[in-house]
């Protein structure tokens, strides 16, 4: 089996055939994604600007940290199901796009990411607090945190636009010269890939 | 007479600016609306009580506003792309229509609110609408794109 095969199947599944197919369900799924990088993906931006002095300076680490924990997991729950369903829909065509394959490696390095720096760092911040100034560490934590969302979001957007080299579409460019010769080209409708 | 031909904007002709346009776009209004989240979750007590509202909106206010301007900046930039598109949108229209009831409402009565410290029911209530409000501009962008 290869894994073309395996995409399709996990795609054609009766659940993620109905996503893909309604015309409510899918922009609903993509805007509750959207709306928890909203919400809690700004929760995130904050804890890092906190560990990096930027932001908040007047509030301890510790209270940034701890009260918004609970929220960033649920945030991340609600952000990774509808991702899961979103991906799955279109599994078949996303499983060898590299912006998609980049996207899950990086979620992937969020996972070590936080492994990595929880004694040092989110589970140590009473010390930090402490400490006269914020320690390296953190803010190398907060630096890799930034680039490993930013990363994930710019990513996530790209995927919608990998054109495959044996489907490229007629460049924009290039309509514009046709057009002078075809007139009913000038109703044309430029479409942009949508995730 | 003005004549615009969204082909010949450079976002329409190449493949990188139209993303990054984007990109700017998604991760500033996750800085506004997550900061104004924090404020909200806070009015409705489930999260940040070690602070007071109006505390945290010093803390915040900066970054709330600095990812409106970046936003609405890198949103005008997308609009150019393909302007008729977006002005017969209905879609559009509702969220532009709300981006302005919401930015109204954020500085004024919730930040009335917000400064009073007060977290009763009335607080609550500015809390709520201040979530949906601006989680319904997000769904707005999204259903332009698939209306």
């Amino acid at each position: 089996m290869s894994a073309a095969s395996i995409a399709n199947a996990i795609q054609n599944t009766d659940f993620f055939t109905a996503m893909r197919e309604s015309e409510l369900v899918y922009p609903i799924v993509l805007s509750l994604h959207l709306t928890s990088i909203a919400v809690f993906g700004g929760m995130i931006l904050m804890t890092d600007l906190r560990l990096l002095g930027l932001a908040m300076q007047k509030r301890t680490v510790t209270d940034v940290v701890t009260q918004l924990r609970v929220w960033k997991y649920v945030g991340f729950v609600i952000m990774i199901s509808c991702g899961i369903m979103l991906g799955g829909a279109k599994f078949g065509t996303y499983y060898d796009n590299p912006y998609f394959q980049m996207k899950m490696s990086l979620l992937f390095l969020v996972g070590v990411h936080a492994m990595v720096f929880r004694r040092s760092v989110y589970g140590n911040t009473a010390n930090i607090d402490r400490a006269p100034e914020v320690p390296r560490v953190a803010k190398v934590a907060a630096c890799l945190s930034l680039a490993l969302w930013l990363g994930i979001m710019s990513c996530g957007r790209w995927i919608a636009y990998f054109e495959r080299p044996e489907d490229r579409p007629v460049r924009k460019a290039e309509l514009i010269i046709d057009r002078t010769a075809t007139p009913d080209l000038q109703s044309q409708h430029y479409t942009r890939g949508q995730s | 007479m003005l004549v615009y031909d969204p082909a010949t904007n450079p976002l329409n002709n190449n493949e990188w600016s139209f993303p990054l346009a984007e990109c700017f776009h998604i991760a500033a209004f996750a800085m506004s609306v997550g900061t104004i989240s924090i404020l909200d979750l806070r009015l409705l007590g489930l999260g940040m009580l070690h602070q007071k509202p109006s505390e945290l909106l010093k803390d915040t206010a900066m970054w709330t506003i600095a990812g409106l301007v970046i936003t609405i900046t890198a949103g005008l930039i997308i609009f150019t792309t393909d302007p008729l598109r977006y002005y017969y949108s209905d879609a559009f229209r509702y969220k532009m229509f709300a981006l302005v009831v919401a930015i109204v409402y954020n500085y004024t009565i919730h930040r009335k609110v917000v400064q009073s410290d007060h977290t009763g029911f009335g607080a609550k209530l500015v809390a709520v609408f201040s979530l949906l409000l601006w989680i319904s501009i997000v769904f707005a962008g999204l259903f332009y794109a698939f209306t």
